[in-house]
């Protein structure tokens, strides 16, 4: 551990790789409108359009802004645990609610 | 080995083994939080889910609502906000302490054009009766449970915002230590680790964005 400069091993993404990331994020914003405005797809496709280019999006932020692309996996493993038991927070709760016969009426 | 402390950094607290560990730890630790962010607003979420799978007719009717064109207006704004956030932290490696403070202001003021947009579209709905649960007094959709739909987006959108506005208050915060000269590229940890928050505010805009105000 000595001897090494830390600013050594951080990752410095270039402004160029910034921007690139930040305009790739803004045409995926015009796609996303333009999908759902002009583009007819039948429900549930729609949503599955939407969140798809959502999480193209989220990935470019979590890679790239936020850094995982280069920093430990560790970090990365955390937030892929964290969407995995979201993931299983809203599929045990859908097998309850999709299955009642009747709503709850104020519901 | 009992007087190592001598040779370390100031910024270096002393139950870390040296400044890179001390780095590591911290964005370690701020991680974690967002995870629990994740969490906190995964609950918002699945709610979201439920009722949009208990109504879908709904959410179709009131979403029309909602404005899209100022809906994306602040999705670009956030972006923005998120690359200037980016640029700090690249400043502050390289050392320019003015390019930091700079972006910082720069990411101020695009949170604060985030949070007027915001405060328009809220205006206009509380004048139109459309408020939040047993508030809700607007007759303009024909749904006995339009003012679930409400109810979601206020909290959904509410809570965000609420992180927004503790996203202006620890961005001046880091601005206020830049100016100390607190940072440089030796030691920039706190800008690091409130630029990981940051983006993770962004992250939520963009699901809300296409899920609140994009449904036909």
């Amino acid at each position: 551990m000595s001897g090494q400069n830390h600013e050594h091993h951080h990752h410095v993404s270039t402004a160029g790789q910034l921007w690139a990331i930040a305009t790739g994020l803004i045409i995926l914003t015009i796609v996303t409108v333009v999908v759902a405005k002009f583009v007819p797809i039948p429900a549930p496709f729609d949503v599955v359009a939407a969140i798809s280019i959502a999480l193209v999006k989220a990935f470019l932020v979590a890679a790239f802004f936020m850094n995982l692309y280069w920093d430990t996996k560790f970090n990365a493993m955390l937030l892929i645990m964290g969407v995995a038991f979201f993931l299983l927070m809203v599929l045990i709760t859908l097998l309850d609610t999709m299955f009642r016969n009747d709503i709850v009426p104020s519901f | 080995m009992a007087n190592h402390s001598t040779s370390h950094p100031t910024h270096v607290q002393h139950h870390f083994v040296d400044s890179d560990q001390q780095f590591d730890s911290a964005k370690l630790g701020m991680w974690v939080f967002l995870v629990n962010e994740i969490l906190f607003f995964g609950g918002l979420f699945c709610a979201y889910i439920v009722y949009r799978a208990w109504h879908p007719e709904l959410f179709t009717q009131a979403a029309t609502e909602l404005n899209a064109f100022w809906g994306a207006v602040n999705t670009v704004v956030l972006i923005g906000s998120s690359l200037t956030v980016a640029m700090a932290i690249r400043s502050v490696q390289k050392n320019q302490i003015k390019g930091l403070k700079i972006n910082l202001l720069i990411t101020i003021a695009l949170a604060v054009v985030f949070m007027v947009v915001k405060g328009f579209e809220y205006a206009h709905k509380f004048e139109l009766g459309i408020l939040p649960g047993e508030l809700y007094t607007y007759e303009g959709i024909e749904h006995a449970q339009a003012a679930i739909f409400f109810s979601i987006y206020y909290m959904m959108t509410g809570i965000h915002a609420l992180h927004v506005i503790i996203g202006i208050g620890l961005m001046w915060w880091i601005y206020v230590r830049a100016n100390r000269g607190e940072f440089s590229s030796e030691y920039y940890t706190p800008v690091e680790i409130t630029g990981l928050y940051w983006h993770l505010v962004d992250l939520i805009w963009i699901f809300l964005f296409p899920l609140l105000y994009l449904i036909e």
